[in-house]
């Protein structure tokens, strides 16, 4: 008897437990993702990790007592949906915050509506430098390594283990591509390595073997390249083909070889190095666990984009709890400098320019899977801020 | 004269005048209910309808089907952002749009209409990617990403000045652009000239025969639907703001071509109810699945296949008969 | 002059085969468009899809195990019978709508849309690709030559005359033609149109699966790939002559060389704009293009 009514005793208790969490008001952050089209892999990785954090959040108790939930709407990888979007959830929904964009166009519209809307946003996946450089808003903040701190976390290991090579540069023929391209070469030259041409592809270009002469030509030891998606595909299986990968160290971009693309690349990818702000091979107590969770919940691997999105549960956690507040400006003052642990470290959101600052991992593809062979500390991959507009 | 076509232009103009009250009565329950997003929405939809109502004039009266319409509305929507960006005047950028979408009208005319048919489909179609490509590849419109930073503007109507960021006072001054460019193309579809495009589209080798050039005329319906998608397209950075290449590529011009179909080809009107209708449906089946391309893919073929008149050219007909019957006894 | 030999040994004749890859896949996707069109005056817009669709089921039959050779056949083959009842499915519904060509256009329009979202539903939005069934490479007079390519070369001729002397040298091609040339009269001759008409349509786009199972080992395989080649095969058709066999592989072949050499001296991004204005000049100076219709020629 007594047992019974320990057990209904603490039946009841948990009841009202649970209920009292989820009778108070839930802390709403609206996603605006892609859920369909191209980028829709990348959007998957972003809902799983959002997903897994908001669980162990709310299992734990939630943001000061209240659940958060997720509100996801598909962007379609298309600025002008992501801006419908963002103000259905910002107007109709009401939500709190707002992160999810992938594209970095996305990502810049989607911010000017929440200046507009005097909510705050969050980016986990866009590497562009603009967001947090020159068109770096007051209501923006990225947590993931933007494309200056992979390039320099790239160089950093290329003149250790590749002093002084000669490097060929081949990039999709677009903003993106080209700016990647021009800031590896900087980092790049700094540390003594050789420039041996550059060239730069239609996107979604068939075919590369048209400039395999040039790259023959040039003879480097290193081809940098900041293709993605179905591009990388196609260069590397072309290289393959054309047995160029004999005697060549392709290096790149973080988006170049990525979950999506990993399995047609096949093992054309092998021996590819980038630098990167996650790797599922990260060896702390942390990243094992949450590796581990990721993969009961999804039955895949975290990659990166996973992995940041995750994390940035945590650094709202941590902002809302420090202002005791989700009001917008309160917690804009909390995310000043604001540091927070993650499955990769602990990282920091700058209070100058809104970037989250993280150790930077090199990593190569041994075996179909990306190793880690290096790493490179927070303040060094870092740049400069030159964001001035705040 | 009273002939079949004013008969139906007038029907026309009826379900237009319907739209407007069905408008203004969203306008008053949006302000009563302190909404912002629907009201927005709302708006984009008609800006869109701007596009699928230039696509109607050369698709329903001018016998051309046009692949690339989006090609003068996302031009329309840069050139507006850069003078905005320039001069926040709401005037200013809608004369800009005008004057540039008569000009781009004529060049790409000039390209488009040596050839007719499928023939024609193709190269509106091809003009509209090579010049999607050269503006995603060019930083100074920045690039891929587009450009932020159009500024909210204050649309002075001399007793009062509306601000762009009011989501029901923009509203109504988007209702107010797109029926006045509906009131044009209506007007001038129902003059002889109007009616000579027609015959051009029944025959275009008696129309000479009668005195008119048919290259000339086809040249007049070409310069006004592209001037029509240029101002619509010039809307688009007021509300949102923003200007992107996305707003050249395919998928907005297939939209649009989606949206006639749906509506009803040659109605002009059914341009209007045609985005209202893909706007709600995109919206609800959205929220519902993401493969939200198969079901309006499945929806446009249904209609090419059961129902090529659209939903006001079953409507419309009906409409016109019950004015005429009360217009002669 | 031994500069020039130099240079057409090591750059121009590496881009010409370059090229003439290209230009084997462009043709056999653009044969395809132009015999749907050239018969059944039909503007196929989802033929690109089709094209994406032989690529996918070479990667689902790859990865059961189905070899590569049987793939060649086996793939084509599937998609005669997919053609043949979308034939007479879709197309026969509008078939007979005063304005066919926008009609079918449109029509088409929406099944490609409806086809690239199946893709990415059963297949998912991530890039696939089968292994490639040849591999090692031949150097000839400096030239590397990656066997796989040497191999879709020859496949590629073969299927192409293969095609010419079915239609010009068979009976079966004869009916297609008559079929082509005056409907009416050849029905009332015997030849069963409504046949004629479906099997040419499950033939078109067998061609463009099978330039699908051929590319995909060099060039992968995703929900979008089916509009990588739209605009050049169009742009073949239209120039070549719409309805013209030897129309479609002149201007494949030329297009596709254009493109290849034109990219060494200017930046590639105006590969498409060049092949656009070709199309544009085309059309504004001869409309019919090179060489005149299926039945006509």
């Amino acid at each position: 008897m007594r047992t019974f009514r320990t057990v209904a005793l603490a039946v009841v208790m948990s009841a009202t437990a649970l209920s009292s969490i989820h009778a108070a008001d839930p802390i709403k952050i609206g996603v605006v993702t892609p859920l369909s089209g191209t980028y829709a892999g990348i959007g998957q990785q972003v809902k799983w990790g959002l997903e897994l954090a908001t669980k162990e959040v709310n299992a734990a108790g939630g943001i000061m007592g209240r659940p958060i939930e997720l509100i996801f709407e598909d962007e379609e990888a298309n600025p002008a949906v992501a801006v419908q979007k963002a103000d259905k959830v910002f107007q109709v929904n009401k939500v709190d915050f707002l992160t999810g964009t992938v594209n970095s166009g996305s990502t810049l519209a989607v911010g000017q509506v929440a200046e507009r809307a005097g909510k705050l946003m969050a980016t986990t996946v866009s590497f562009a430098d603009s967001i947090t450089t020159d068109k770096c808003s007051p209501n923006v903040y990225r947590v993931n390594a933007r494309a200056g701190q992979q390039s320099s976390a790239l160089a950093v290991w290329m003149s250790k283990d590749k002093p002084k090579a000669k490097v060929f540069y081949l990039g999709p023929d677009y903003e993106m591509g080209r700016s990647t391209v021009a800031a590896f070469k900087q980092s790049a030259e700094k540390v003594g390595a050789q420039s041996g041409g550059e060239v730069f592809a239609p996107l979604d270009s068939k075919d590369y073997t048209q400039y395999f002469g040039q790259l023959r030509a040039s003879r480097p030891q290193v081809l940098y390249t900041s293709v993605a998606g179905n591009d990388t595909v196609r260069l590397f299986t072309q290289l393959q083909e054309f047995g160029l990968l004999n005697n060549l160290t392709v290096v790149g971009a973080s988006g170049t070889v990525t979950a999506q693309n990993i399995g047609a690349i096949g093992k054309a990818a092998e021996g590819f190095v980038t630098g990167v702000g996650y790797s599922a091979e990260i060896g702390t107590p942390e990243n094992k666990k949450f590796v581990e969770a990721f993969r009961a919940a999804n039955k895949t691997d975290p990659d990166l984009y996973g992995a940041d999105s995750y994390g940035l549960i945590y650094a709202y956690k941590a902002a809302v709890e420090k202002a005791q507040s989700t009001d917008t400006d309160k917690v804009r003052e909390a995310f000043k400098d604001l540091k927070w642990n993650t499955p990769q470290g602990e990282k920091t959101l700058r209070a100058g320019d809104h970037q989250a600052v993280q150790t930077m991992y090199v990593v190569q593809v041994k075996g179909g899977k990306f190793s880690i062979v290096g790493e490179v500390k927070g303040e060094d991959a870092i740049g400069p801020d030159t964001c001035t507009r705040f | 004269m009273r002939d079949a076509l004013t008969n139906s232009m007038r029907a026309s103009h009826l379900l237009a005048l319907l739209l407007v009250v069905f408008a203004l009565i969203t306008a008053a329950v949006g302000v009563a209910m302190n909404d912002t997003f629907y009201l927005r929405l709302a708006t984009e939809a008609l800006i869109f309808a701007g596009l699928a109502l230039s696509v109607d004039i050369l698709l329903g009266y001018t016998g051309l089907l046009s692949l690339g319409q989006a090609l003068y509305f996302g031009l329309g929507a840069y050139i507006s952002a850069l003078t905005l960006m320039q001069v926040p005047s709401f005037w200013l950028a809608l004369l800009v749009a005008i004057l540039s979408g008569l000009a781009l009208g004529l060049v790409g005319g000039f390209i488009a209409l040596r050839v007719r048919g499928v023939y024609f489909a193709l190269i509106t179609f091809g003009l509209a990617q090579v010049v999607a490509k050269i503006i995603y590849n060019t930083r100074a419109l920045g690039a891929s990403d587009g450009m932020t930073g159009v500024p909210i503007i204050n649309v002075n109507l001399g007793f009062t000045s509306i601000s762009s960021a009011s989501p029901a006072g923009f509203f109504l001054v988007v209702l107010t652009v797109t029926m006045a460019l509906y009131a044009i193309a209506a007007y001038l579809l129902d003059t002889p000239f109007g009616r000579l495009l027609i015959a051009i589209k029944a025959n275009d080798r008696r129309v000479p025969f009668l005195g008119y050039k048919a290259t000339t005329l086809r040249l007049g319906s070409y310069v006004m639907a592209a001037t029509i998608a240029t101002v619509s397209g010039a809307l688009y950075p007021m509300l949102r703001g923003f200007v992107s290449p996305e707003l050249l590529f395919f998928a907005t011009s297939g939209n649009a071509v989606i949206t006639v179909i749906l509506g009803g080809v040659g109605t002009l009107v059914g341009a209007l109810y045609g985005s209202i209708l893909l706007t709600v449906i995109k919206s609800v089946i959205g929220s519902w699945t993401e493969h939200h391309l198969i079901i309006i893919g499945l929806l446009f073929m249904s209609a090419v296949i059961f129902f090529p008149q659209g939903l006001m050219g079953v409507v419309r007909p009906k409409v016109a008969k019950w004015l005429s019957r009360g217009g002669t006894s | 002059m031994a500069e020039a030999i130099d240079y057409f040994q090591f750059v121009l004749a590496p881009q010409m085969v370059i090229g003439l890859v290209l230009g084997i896949a462009v043709i056999l996707v653009a044969l395809g468009l132009t015999i749907i069109f050239g018969l059944l005056d039909v503007i196929n817009m989802s033929h690109g899809e089709f094209y994406a669709l032989g690529a996918f089921l070479s990667v689902s039959l790859a990865a059961l195990g189905v070899p590569f050779w049987l793939l060649l056949v086996l793939v084509p083959a599937l998609m005669l019978p997919i053609g043949y009842i979308v034939e007479r499915v879709l197309i026969q519904r509008v078939f007979h709508s005063p304005d066919r060509h926008v009609t079918t256009l449109l029509l088409t329009f929406g099944f490609g849309l409806v086809l690239e979202d199946v893709f990415r539903l059963i297949w998912g939005p991530n890039p696939l690709r089968p292994d490639m069934p040849i591999s090692g490479a031949v150097e000839i007079a400096g030239l590397f030559l990656p066997l796989y390519r040497v191999f879709m070369i020859g496949v590629g001729v073969l299927i192409i005359i293969g095609t010419a002397l079915v239609v010009y040298r068979t009976r079966i091609g004869a009916m297609v033609r008559a079929a082509a040339f005056d409907r009416n009269m050849a029905a009332s001759l015997g030849v069963p149109v409504q046949l004629v008409y479906a099997g040419a349509f499950a033939f078109g786009v067998s061609l463009a699966g099978l330039a699908g199972v051929l590319l995909a080992p060099i060039y992968s395989v995703f929900p979008t790939m089916g509009r990588d080649f739209i605009l050049m095969a169009f742009t073949v058709v239209i120039v070549g002559g719409m309805g013209s066999i030897a129309g479609a592989v002149i201007a494949g072949l030329f297009l596709t060389q254009v493109q290849a050499i034109a990219s060494l001296y200017i930046s590639p991004v105006w590969a498409d704009p060049i092949v656009f204005g070709i199309m544009v000049i085309m059309l504004m100076v001869r409309p019919q293009g090179l060489f005149g219709r299926l039945g006509h020629a």
